[in-house]
């Protein structure tokens, strides 16, 4: 005979189911550490977990090859300006050919809707007040650093640049893409900062104020606008990414090996390291992964919380 | 260290004690008063709050040691691995303890102490009241350090089902090892009011802290809704909390000054009160372990609604109960099929069942008999404990056993220092009279 235990009177005629319940004290015929067999039964594991292949893995490690190779480029041509080698002029003809085939690219490659006139004209008004702003300011970068001695200048400038390479965002674009959702986090702005800085401590190492000019409006529209240009290219079409990033390692590797032989061995050495170590690396190492969920989790919620 | 007629002396550890008012503190000093009716001796021992510092007693004669430390963050001591050492050896040794029991995975204080009676051989068990995840940076740290201070314990006590499997997963231990005892309720103080309440407005209370864990945004986006359906309910929010400003908004952009009546911080001796002037419990929270507030709603008659989170659906009977997923949708649904249920509630008859479900007698006599296991394990040296503290992992095995082998060294040196036969014994002293 079974009297209902939720009135809370014990039975003790027969063996029970153990119920997983917390009421109506110790349960009859089980002691409190009994271990049922539904022991862990809602527990779910590896819910969420990608199976990754090793293809594919290589194919979006371009991402990361192409901008190291955009930045060992950027590093060419400060090396070239403080060396003497390019002349202010030439230096300012490529500032307007990266800007107007910049533009281009980004004007082809975007959705029809996202492009209109007066978007246009208001970039091109922006950037026209940039360019005013840093021209009035470049006396000031000239000067920034006359007291520091050089061999602080490449020192911070090396660990500059590397910072801005470990926190750089490699999946989105410094600013916000038109048509694009997401807002950039704070670690991409920070790196954005580091490569800016470093920009500057080496612009002001330059003999005149034209140089300096030449130089920041060059490295800015670079660390600015590559990443936007190079999403924008990704976006629309992936083939063409993988050309444009194959070229540019080429062209990199090309300069590099002409200035330096061991920076071309560092170079090589990453590239290698990045398109093919990591993925393999990665593919191996997932089997350990073990993401544990169940009833014991924090609920998520299922709307945004609007302020 | 023998105990006389199966008598425990026991010392309770936590960094959560009175005059903190919260659910492991209510935990602590329910079992201590359950347990020294029982017969044993209980000695409670917690931080400095304030100026709170040295000996108290509290009812029953309870001792309470605030030892001379002051919190640093979130009301926990700042660990020191061996700087609580001499302090614990003298307490241990002064009240003649024969078991050290140490409450809540956050609390370093009851790391610590649960490590130092383990170094000088005394019986450690350990209870856990909340959940934790695995996947953030601060839970892979604190389960380790768990995983560390569980690996040579010797009974683990959790307060449901649900946190046993999470902590059976987070620690490693061996689930025979781990004890499902649950929290219980002063039912006593939570009487229903005398005169049931009138049903035509009805009243649904929220008692809880507002911040995100506890489903303060869940609450943002119910009640509206439910003001909008039903014309003749009202809530009663008490707490405060950092979401407390997202509440008073909704309050404003809908109009509902008149409907929503928000209370602030309710102090606990108050919270009875405001308890019975409501109908209906609601408890958003996004996670709980095991939910004593609506064990004090059911004690005063309320009928509960509750989002289905962690060990809640293991609380009450499914007719005191109103389960939802938490999702606003499906919460108004619950409070809707609760407003239907309602006129079947009798309070009276609510508290009279939870009386009989829930007692904190009869918690403690389960904790008493996760005593009488403990005392049975086996004595173990320390090279034994050492193979226990290195199968933990790879890296990190050995360094527990070098924290260890330190301790112990430590130990050794403060038993030349301050030898035990300096310390003084306390004597025993019974409080509660012989007719009791």
């Amino acid at each position: 005979m079974e009297t209902d235990l939720r009135e809370g009177y014990p039975v003790v005629s027969m063996q029970r189911k153990w119920r997983k319940v917390a009421y109506g004290g110790m349960q009859p015929g089980f002691d409190d550490n009994h271990t049922d067999d539904s022991f862990l039964e809602d527990m779910v594991t590896n819910a969420n977990v990608v199976q990754r292949d090793l293809f594919k893995v290589m194919q979006d490690s371009v991402s990361i090859s192409q901008y190291l190779c955009i930045v060992a480029l950027v590093v060419l041509v400060w090396n070239n300006t403080l060396e003497s080698a390019i002349e202010c002029h030439s230096l300012l003809l490529l500032d307007v050919f990266l800007l107007c085939s910049g533009f281009l690219i980004v004007i082809l490659t975007a959705e029809a809707e996202m492009i209109s006139p007066g978007l246009v004209l208001s970039y091109a008004i922006n950037i026209f007040f940039f360019i005013t702003g840093l021209y009035a300011l470049s006396p000031i970068y000239h000067t920034l650093t006359r007291s520091i001695s050089s061999d602080s200048i490449w020192v911070l400038t090396a660990l500059l640049l590397t910072f801005h390479l470990f926190l750089h965002d490699y999946t989105g674009c410094t600013v916000r893409a038109p048509g694009s959702g997401k807002n950039p986090t704070l670690r991409s702005n920070i790196s954005l900062n580091t490569s800016i800085i470093a920009s500057v401590l080496i612009a002001s190492r330059l003999p005149s104020r034209h140089h300096v000019f030449a130089i920041v409006w060059f490295s800015l529209q670079v660390f600015l606008f590559a990443p936007l240009v190079t999403y924008c290219i990704k976006r629309y079409s992936f083939q063409l990414h993988l050309w444009v990033s194959v070229k540019l390692m080429v062209v990199s590797l090309v300069l590099i090996y002409r200035l330096n032989l061991f920076l071309f061995g560092l170079l090589l050495a990453i590239l290698v390291f990045v398109t093919l170590v990591c993925p393999y690396w990665l593919i191996r190492i997932q089997k350990y992964k073990f993401e544990i969920n169940g009833p014991w989790d924090e609920a998520k919620l299922c709307f945004d919380i609007t302020d | 260290m023998e105990n006389q007629n199966g008598k425990h002396k026991i010392l309770m550890v936590s960094d959560f004690f009175y005059p903190n008012f919260g659910g492991v503190e209510n935990h602590i000093y329910y079992l201590s008063q359950c347990l020294l009716k029982l017969g044993h001796k209980v000695v409670v021992m917690t931080h400095a709050y304030g100026k709170r510092s040295g000996v108290r007693y509290m009812t029953n004669g309870l001792k309470v040691y605030y030892i001379p430390w002051k919190p640093f963050l979130m009301q926990c001591t700042l660990p020191t691995f061996c700087g609580t050492f001499p302090i614990i050896r003298t307490i241990l040794i002064r009240e003649k303890i024969s078991l050290v029991h140490g409450h809540q995975a956050f609390s370093t204080l009851c790391h610590e102490a649960l490590i130092h009676a383990r170094t000088m051989g005394y019986k450690v068990v350990f209870t856990d009241h909340s959940l934790y995840g695995f996947a953030d940076v601060g839970s892979i740290h604190m389960n380790k350090v768990l995983q560390f201070t569980l690996a040579d314990v010797s009974q683990a006590i959790c307060v449901s089902h649900t946190s046993k499997e999470n902590t059976v997963l987070r620690s490693g231990l061996p689930p025979e090892k781990v004890f499902a005892i649950p929290n219980a309720v002063d039912t006593p103080m939570f009487k229903p009011a005398s005169e049931r309440l009138k049903n035509d407005q009805i009243v649904i209370v929220v008692i809880s802290r507002l911040v995100y864990r506890k489903g303060a945004d869940l609450l943002v986006e119910i009640i509206p809704e439910v003001c909008r359906e039903y014309s003749n309910v009202r809530f009663v929010i008490g707490g405060d909390g950092p979401k407390r400003v997202r509440l008073e908004e909704m309050r404003e952009k809908h109009s509902l000054q008149d409907r929503v009546e928000m209370l602030g911080a309710v102090p606990h001796a108050q919270v009875r009160s405001v308890l019975i002037s409501g109908h209906i419990f609601l408890n958003c929270s996004l996670t709980e372990a095991f939910c004593i507030a609506i064990l004090e709603a059911a004690s005063c008659g309320l009928l509960t609604v509750s989002t289905s989170v962690g060990g809640v659906p293991e609380v009450l009977p499914d007719d005191m109960i109103v389960l939802a997923e938490p999702d606003p949708g499906d919460v108004v649904q619950a409070i809707r099929k609760a407003i239907t249920v309602l006129p079947k509630i009798d309070p009276q008859v609510m508290h009279l069942r939870m009386k009989n479900l829930y007692s904190w007698h009869d918690v403690a006599k389960r904790t008493e008999t996760v005593y009488d296991r403990a005392m049975e394990c086996s004595d173990q040296s320390l090279m034994e404990r050492l193979s226990r503290y290195l199968s933990c992992g790879a890296w990190a095995g050995k360094l527990f056993c070098l924290v260890m082998i330190v301790e112990y060294l430590f130990w050794c040196l403060l038993k030349v220092l301050q030898p035990a036969e300096d310390i003084e014994e306390v004597p025993d002293v019974s409080f509660t009279s012989s007719s009791a």
